[in-house]
């Protein structure tokens, strides 16, 4: 097993520059990529940077110095008000949900080895969003709409491995059958809308472009419990994922199932996007842009977890921030503005390619 | 003497129609096997079986007498190393990145790292001539270059028997002979080598033992000089031709006819 091959025309070969290992005792041995950890550390500092801001800017906000004696359970009045039943909860969920799209998207578009391979292109917000107007206008009380978007994206999902008829083993296929399924879904959601309950829009409205207004302790409970759920398997998938880049071949003569590796980050990338969807609604372009902003950063190659997750926290948790300051006032969804900047992204992720050539 | 790998009754495919059809074969320590035979002849599909790639619809394969099936995969990929025909490099990625990845099989959940991996990665990196060039992206090097990045990775894995799926294809014939020489090199330095290869000139002068297939079955299988005759060609590839010996190494030299 494992014996090194005796090479007697060769001495001990001239090292080159390695990456310094993460040790814990004789049990844990990770190397780090020392460029990914420094962003790592300085994007946390600017997501408390952005969650000191959330708390404190405006009309309501709890004054800088009081922030952690607030946050530590230990506020009165009007500021524990603002923390525990305003801000709190909104903050704790867009910074969640933002993590659980930035880890779906991560996921997603490294086993498909498509940069365009994400939650949100292939069907499942828009499936969730559906979803979600089925169970409040049609089942009022006895569907609540969370669950109804978690249906709906699950519905949506698997009707887009259906009818691939390779399941999700050709991206190409699953983004088409992607754009296939979303479009029915929108349909459907203005159908219900237009049909059912005109009044009862504003409220839908949330469900199909993804907000985090009005928000309480229960959904960043659902939220991240799903994120820390699936640290251990994420854990797992790590290595495969990063072998599964290399083609399904590659991947199963080094011994890791291609197969297997596709449908579990598949499957786990469905549940944190579907999870985001049950506590905000289909927040549009996080789950694309944040992955593939942690690769530009980190210039490491690889599905780029951790940071995709910090990444997809401060751009979410930054978007709430200034829709929450924004003029415009309080009640604009915050997956608009998401939109709206995911598009220009998108746009110029769309040039720079054009002009190197690659499209 | 027991052979370091072979396949039992091996048949390859889906449907009907088999693609390698109840097919032995032994390969014996140290020696380097090309495997030729016409497109469709089944050469790539038994090397991907061999690899434990693809299942098998019958037959097994066996690695030091154990069945690969019924060993983990992971254990199998630490005796045996394969190179598909098409490997993708992840985007941004540099030669000793990519070496590293050969690492993958020793590696466990909370061991990502081993300290053999760096003495196995920079002794795949000098193998192959890129301890210069470690640092480079690998979407930077030049077709021959990258192709032997992706040797390197596979010697990292650190296995004495090696599967190449036509390796020198998209390379100027320079560059392939330099990775035949290479292969060439690593036979010598103990490497069981099993390559499927395209060209039968180049298979003929670099193989200890030739394999012919066609239609999913071997047809001919010895020294180069013995399997490549010009009926054989002329009835597998249907290709008029004599044979003659090459003048440098005395290894037979396909001369198809001109068609008149």
């Amino acid at each position: 097993m494992n014996r090194t091959l005796v090479e007697p025309a060769l001495g001990a070969p001239a090292p080159t520059r390695r990456d310094p290992v993460v040790r814990l005792g004789r049990t844990v041995a990770l190397p780090v990529h020392p460029r990914s950890v420094l962003w790592c550390l300085l994007l946390l500092l600017v997501v408390l940077g952005v969650a000191v801001a959330t708390l404190s800017l405006g009309r309501l906000g709890i004054p800088l110095p009081r922030i952690p004696v607030v946050v530590s359970g230990g506020g009165e009045g009007t500021e524990a008000f603002v923390f525990e039943r305003l801000r709190g909860p909104r903050l704790a969920v867009a910074l969640g949900t933002g993590a659980a799209l930035g880890l779906s998207g991560a996921l997603f578009q490294s086993v498909t080895r498509n940069p365009l391979g994400s939650p949100d292109v292939i069907g499942l917000g828009a499936g969730a969003g559906a979803g979600a107007a089925c169970a409040a206008l049609l089942m009022p009380g006895i569907v609540p709409a969370p669950v109804g978007a978690l249906l709906g994206a699950t519905l949506a999902m698997v009707v887009v491995a259906s009818v691939t008829g390779t399941g999700l083993r050709h991206p190409g296929r699953l983004i088409v059958a992607g754009i296939g399924v979303a479009a029915m879904a929108q349909a459907f959601t203005h159908f219900v809308v237009s049909v059912m309950a005109r009044d009862q829009a504003s409220v839908l409205s949330a469900y199909i472009n993804g907000s985090l207004g009005a928000r309480d302790w229960g959904h960043a409970a659902i939220i991240w419990g799903a994120v820390l759920l699936s640290v251990p398997l994420l854990m797992f998938l790590a290595g495969p994922i990063a072998v599964n880049e290399m083609g399904d071949e590659l991947s199963d003569a080094l011994g890791a199932s291609a197969g297997r590796t596709r449908t579990l980050a598949i499957g786990l990338s469905v549940v944190l996007s579907a999870a985001a969807v049950a506590v905000a609604g289909p927040i549009a372009f996080v789950a694309l842009t944040a992955p593939q902003i942690a690769r530009r950063l980190s210039r490491a190659p690889g599905p780029n977890l951790v940071l995709s997750a910090i990444t997809g926290a401060l751009v979410l948790a930054a978007a709430d921030l200034a829709v929450q300051r924004s003029p415009i006032g309080d009640g604009l969804p915050v997956g608009l503005f998401t939109m709206a900047l995911g598009g220009v992204y998108l746009g110029c992720l769309l040039i720079r390619e054009w002009r190197k050539g690659v499209l | 003497m027991n052979p370091v790998l072979s396949a039992e009754g091996l048949t390859l495919g889906y449907g009907a129609e088999p693609v390698v059809r109840d097919l032995d074969l032994n390969v014996a320590e140290g020696e380097f096997t090309v495997i030729v035979g016409p497109n469709g002849c089944g050469k790539s599909t038994l090397l991907k079986a061999l690899g434990r790639i693809n299942r098998p619809v019958s037959g097994r394969v066996l690695l030091r007498g154990a069945d690969i099936r019924a060993q983990r995969a992971k254990a199998v990929a630490r005796r045996l190393a394969m190179l598909p025909q098409s490997p993708i490099a992840p985007e941004g990625i540099t030669v000793r990145g990519l070496a590293a990845r050969g690492r993958f099989p020793h590696h466990t959940l909370l061991r990502q790292w081993s300290p053999a991996d760096d003495e196995a990665i920079d002794r795949a990196l000098e193998l192959t001539g890129l301890s210069d060039l470690a640092d480079s992206q690998v979407g930077s090097l030049s077709g021959g270059q990258r192709q032997r990045a992706w040797v390197a990775m596979v010697l990292a894995q650190d296995t004495d028997v090696l599967l190449l799926d036509e390796p020198t294809t998209y390379l100027d014939i320079a560059h392939q002979y330099d990775l035949l020489e290479l292969f060439a090199d690593l036979h010598r330095r103990g490497r069981t080598i099993v390559a499927v290869l395209h060209d039968l000139a180049q298979a003929a002068r670099f193989a200890t033992r030739l394999v012919l297939m066609h239609r999913g079955e071997v047809v001919a299988d010895g020294l180069p000089e013995e399997v490549i005759t010009a009926h054989r060609v002329e009835e597998v590839f249907g290709l008029p031709c004599d044979v003659v010996p090459d003048p440098r190494t005395r290894t037979p030299l396909v001369i198809p006819h001109e068609r008149t």
